[in-house]
């Protein structure tokens, strides 16, 4: 069951459930394991060990005043002739899991208006029936960012089975591509992502949004081949084991790259910087983190990433007329604004299957107006 | 073997809920299998303190009552115990099977699955299969702070907390006394607004720059909490979203598409450079120097200053 949340064992939680379970099974008798599992979203596992509990449970074990629930595998049957349960008013943690979820999901942009209404007609009855338990759940928001027009085509594109056409922007590379797409699914994490079929690279990718220059719904159909869909509570940005490594030692001000690249190690250094390890299929694209850090830190390996940086510095500073002497960095370099070559970042893109990313690896964390960095207290 | 306890709770719960009077400590112990098999009194006690502290947890009403004889009973009490009538259609409940699953937090994603099943026994239509995928859309909230759900609950009980707090630039974190108002997760990042007591004025705290452990304390709040606390703002202006002021500079034909995409106006100048007007906020120096030398500064003086200053740093390697 994709998308199905993650049901750890927890005493609480079994508990909450089994308490629903027998007001539920009550009024259902000889229901189906597996359509009580599909309606608690449990697997029918979880349930199951939930009815081996149930009839050890009652008012008092000494009487024998148990619940008589018992199973054939395929169904549940439920003896007991008394009430012993009616429908439990929502707790607190409860009001605010359900409908703090709910006002984020009803502002994202791209939502179907139909949907839209019923969730906000859920919500207020909801609302309602937890009484003051809903009250502690105005402490707890979340505002999901999503690019509303382009957001439209692209739900448009899935449920009408079509292929996109968009012109993406990749930070890694400063530039814009245009490529088709076979769109899989739309997911909010933070910002919203297509997870698509690129027919460019023949491989599965997740493009964000706000990143969607330009986008058309075309004609042809779209027909992405037949692939499981990830489990995406590890994050977005999964890099792979044999990305090569990239050493980055920064300052105190620098510290915001553990919180926003995803990594491997991050050690602390005396001076209260970190020496950060990381993976990413193209360490070249990291000359803008280089750049971005200045004096804040530096890409100790590998060493052309640095290099790369530095010449982009200098190659700059000319346009402010600088003093050019001072510097070595061993090679001839054309003069002047026009004509300077940029550096080419290699356009490899990692191989169809394994590994799965967003399009332009650890940058798909870009944040803000102006980048990653946000100053804090 | 021990026995579970969720067995444990279960009883605990149905004995507390069937009954019409008051049960003392006593009864339920010579009900419940587990209370007989938990030796001393004093193991007892405590078991039956956590237990009845989390039954309340999951939103169970426990009225404590003393008899004539001075002795303490307890009870759920079905009315007060009672989900009041709620009907809600098949898209109502599809909506909401949507929105029960996009808790990345353990606890959050057990108490929305836990509200849903309790509308799932009242009557909650089946129609849809709610963990199946809506439409194309799967909205994810993530949760990776280790600060969240403490502070979570801090919010929900206003307790006073204490934590350790790495400033972005500072090289060690410090020790904040914070009365916690709410959180808000914006851009997939969680913040906390409230009271910084020491400071004597609200603040906004990333939560991925809490260190350590995130201590409630006992004691009331010394501040109001307002009725409206804005994260949001206080962060976009980090981000420099907010600003009324501009920059002028040149960048290189074909280049800086999302420099382009803020820009209030683009001019080509014909010779391979565009010349862009563009919000000036915070952070748009660093912004700027990603770009190497596809990117020129115009005006301001300050900000040209800035970025050769950067530029400068790198440029030294």
């Amino acid at each position: 069951m994709a998308g199905k949340p993650a049901g750890p064992t927890n005493a609480i939680d079994q508990t909450r459930r089994m308490l629903s379970l027998v007001t539920y099974l009550r009024e259902r008798p000889g229901a189906r394991i597996e359509d009580v599992a599909r309606a608690f979203g449990i697997t029918e596992d979880e349930l199951i060990s939930d009815l081996d509990i149930l009839p050890l449970c009652g008012t008092s074990f000494r009487g024998g005043d148990l619940l008589d629930i018992d199973t054939d595998g395929d169904r549940i049957w439920w003896h007991n002739p008394d009430d012993v349960a009616e429908p439990l008013r929502i707790a607190a943690d409860e009001a605010t899991a359900l409908l703090v979820a709910a006002r984020a999901v009803s502002t994202l942009p791209g939502l179907r208006e139909g949907d839209r209404q019923a969730l906000l007609r859920a919500t207020a009855k909801v609302e309602d029936a937890s009484g003051e338990a809903a009250a502690a759940s105005s402490r707890l928001s979340v505002t999901f960012e999503a690019e509303g027009g382009v957001f439209a085509d692209v739900d448009r594109a899935i449920s009408e089975r079509r292929r996109l056409w968009i012109r993406y922007y990749s930070p890694s590379r400063d530039e814009l591509t245009e490529r088709e797409i076979d769109p899989i699914r739309l997911v909010s994490v933070g910002h919203t992502y297509v997870e698509a079929w690129c027919r460019r690279s023949e491989a599965r990718r997740t493009f964000r949004l706000d990143r969607v220059a330009e986008i058309k719904i075309l004609d042809e159909p779209s027909a992405p081949p037949e692939i499981e869909l990830r489990d995406l509570s590890e994050g977005l940005v999964q890099p792979a084991a044999e990305d090569p490594e990239v050493v980055v030692e920064v300052g105190p001000g620098g510290r915001w790259v553990a919180e926003y690249y995803p990594h491997d190690s991050a050690e602390e250094l005396p001076d209260g910087g970190l020496c950060i390890t990381l993976r990413t299929p193209e360490p070249a694209s990291l000359r803008r983190l280089a750049l971005r850090l200045g004096r804040d830190g530096r890409i100790v390996s590998p060493p052309e990433v640095a290099d790369s940086a530095r010449k982009a510095a200098r190659e700059a500073l000319r346009a402010y007329d600088e003093p050019q002497g001072g510097y070595d960095d061993g090679e001839g370099r054309p003069q002047g604004l026009s004509g300077a070559p940029r550096d080419g970042a290699p356009n490899a893109s990692p191989g169809g299957g394994g590994a799965h990313r967003p399009d332009d690896g650890p940058h798909g964390v870009h944040d803000g107006l102006y980048g990653r960095q946000e100053q804090g207290l | 073997m021990a026995i579970a306890k969720a067995e444990r709770l279960m009883n605990l719960a149905l004995c507390l809920l069937g009954t019409r009077r008051p049960l003392s400590k006593r009864e339920l112990r010579e009900s419940i299998e587990a209370y007989l098999e938990a030796g001393s009194d004093d193991s007892f006690n405590r078991m039956f303190e956590r237990d009845k502290d989390d039954l309340r947890e999951l939103g169970l009403v426990i009225a404590t009552v003393e008899n004539l004889d001075g002795e303490v009973g307890y009870l759920a009490s079905r009315d007060s115990n009672r989900l009041p009538p709620i009907t809600l259609d098949a898209e109502e409940a599809a909506a909401l099977g949507l929105a029960a699953k996009v808790w990345q937090q353990a606890r959050l994603a057990g108490a929305a699955s836990g509200a849903l099943q309790k509308l799932r026994a009242a009557g909650l239509p089946e129609g849809v299969d709610p963990y199946e995928p809506h439409g194309a859309l799967e909205p994810r909230i993530p949760v990776h702070e280790a600060a969240f759900e403490p502070l979570m609950l801090a919010c929900r009980d206003r307790r006073p907390v204490t934590f350790d707090y790495r400033k972005a630039t500072a090289a060690r974190p410090g020790p904040r006394h914070v009365e916690p108002w709410a959180l808000e997760c914006w851009r997939g990042h969680w913040y906390l607004a409230g009271w910084d007591r020491d400071r004597g004025a609200e603040r906004v705290f990333r939560l991925s720059r809490i260190t350590g452990k995130v201590r409630a304390r006992s004691g009331k709040y010394t501040a109001d909490v307002p009725d409206v606390v804005t994260v949001r703002e206080t962060v976009a202006g980090w981000a420099g979203d907010i600003t009324d002021r501009s920059a002028l500079i040149r960048l290189r034909t074909g280049s800086g598409y999302p420099l382009r995409a803020k820009a209030a106006s683009v001019r080509e100048l014909g010779d391979g450079w565009d010349e862009l007007e563009i919000p000036y906020g915070h952070g748009l120096d660093a912004w700027l120097v990603e770009f190497g030398p596809d990117v020129v500064v115009l005006e301001p003086a300050e900000l040209r200053a800035d970025v050769v200053d950067r530029l400068r740093a790198v440029a030294k390697g």
